[in-house]
């Protein structure tokens, strides 16, 4: 009794480390990402995020509105041009997917998936610098579940990891725990995309004899059924083919700006079974 | 007794403006993190059983916010409080370079611990972070400190006034 009381201080600091790793060896573990705890915290911090996400991006967009203001007229006459551009490349495009769409008539190949979207707002980005993380203010009220892969056009971004009522937790292709099945577009040679934190995206086991070049696009292949095929990931931006290992080193840039995101779409599947 | 109370609200509080400067300055690149600051100060400042429950919940706060498992930045939190109550007694924690450079090395040791937790946990291989990330982010924090330290020291003061 007397002990207790002497190293009181003592043991209760040495309780609450004790009480942080039991946490974190059963979170580690049995990965209780939905905790009750968490969810409430989520929810207690979504209201006051999404006010002041609100006001400063109100203000940003006021001074950029301005700043933008300057030179306005030749980006005009710039992106005119462009589009013209754009709409002679569209029409070669329609003609392909027409093509496309006839042959696959033909070949009677159906979409294994109906999938529609939901869109959220972002209303806070990740906190830990290793953690490639952000939250919307969409959850499970409407309809949203974990491992649903979330897309900011032109890309995919991600997948749902923390789905709480009113909150969601997606985990970037950027964060180093992340991995994806992937092709290259142009080959179809298949690999797996894993992130690479502030160096964007790694495109892995990639054998030295393929053909990959910088600039190649990189889609998502399909496999594991979580993300439809075809989805946008990013673009071979160096490939590095080192003597010592037996597959490509290739980096990969995404094409959505992870540090700009506002608006982002889940793609929800209305039925899980292949037609 | 209101202390206690308050400080799970004050945390999330604290963990919303800490992400909306970390926003405004530097666009989600990298991580201001006020809350480590905060850490810190409560090390050379209050009472053991106080500081500790601060930095536990303000641990726990951070980790439900950033997407690491959680317990990581909760026991993390509670080392660095009791590295920096310990230094507390054998540091001039008054004067402005120790303060930038303690809390430097408090940044540092946190931003090690949690490449050693991915690199032994998971794996990964993040120790090229240690140049892009663990090193602009400590240099933040250890800026930003004496900053910190100023202001609440003058809130301090003028709270003491008004008592008085």
């Amino acid at each position: 009794m007397f002990l207790l009381r002497k190293y009181k201080t003592a043991i209760f600091i040495v309780t609450l480390l004790v009480l942080a790793l039991i946490m974190f060896s059963y979170n580690l573990k049995y990965g209780a990402d939905g905790s009750f705890l968490r969810k409430i915290v989520l929810e207690t911090i979504a209201p006051a995020q999404k006010v002041l996400s609100t006001s400063v991006k109100s203000v940003n967009d006021a001074w950029l509105r301005y700043v933008l203001l300057v030179g306005i007229e030749e980006d005009n006459k710039n992106l005119k041009n462009k589009i013209n551009e754009l709409k002679a490349a569209l029409i070669l495009y329609q003609d392909g997917y027409l093509e496309a769409q006839r042959l696959r008539k033909l070949l009677d190949l159906r979409d294994d998936y109906n999938y529609h979207f939901i869109s959220a707002r972002v209303i806070d980005r990740e906190q830990a610098a290793l953690s490639k993380t952000i939250l919307i203010n969409k959850g499970a009220t409407h309809g949203l579940k974990t491992g649903m892969p979330v897309i900011a056009p032109p890309g995919l971004i991600g997948r749902l990891v923390d789905v709480s009522w009113h909150v969601s937790k997606v985990l970037l292709f950027i964060d180093e725990n992340s991995n994806v099945g992937a092709i290259v577009q142009r080959t179809r040679t298949q690999g797996v995309i894993s992130g690479a934190g502030p160096r964007g995206l790694i495109l892995k086991y990639i054998s030295k004899t393929q053909d990959v070049k910088e600039g190649d696009v990189i889609v998502s292949s399909g496999m594991g059924g979580v993300f439809p095929k075809g989805l946008l990931i990013g673009q071979v931006s160096h490939v590095d083919r080192q003597d010592a290992s037996l597959f490509l080193k290739i980096n990969v840039a995404p094409f959505v700006d992870f540090s700009k995101l506002e608006e982002i779409l889940i793609l929800v599947s209305e039925e899980n079974k292949i037609k | 007794m209101l202390y206690y109370l308050l400080l799970p609200f004050l945390s999330i509080l604290l963990v919303i403006l800490q992400s909306t400067i970390t926003d405004i300055i530097f666009s989600g690149r990298l991580v201001f993190e006020l809350s480590l600051i905060v850490v810190i100060y409560a090390g050379f400042r209050l009472d053991l059983i106080r500081g500790s429950i601060l930095a536990f919940i303000l641990g726990f706060v951070f980790d439900c916010v950033s997407g690491s498992v959680l317990g990581v930045f909760t026991f993390i939190y509670v080392v660095i409080f009791l590295c920096s109550f310990f230094a507390s007694g054998r540091l001039a924690t008054e004067k402005i370079y120790i303060i930038a450079l303690f809390s430097f090395f408090c940044a540092f040791l946190k931003e090690l611990m949690v490449i050693l937790f991915y690199y032994s946990t998971f794996k990964f291989d993040v120790l090229i972070n240690m140049y892009f990330v663990s090193l602009p982010q400590a240099l933040i924090v250890g800026l930003f400190a004496p900053v910190f330290f100023y202001l609440m020291r003058r809130v301090e003061v003028s709270l003491y006034e008004k008592a008085v």
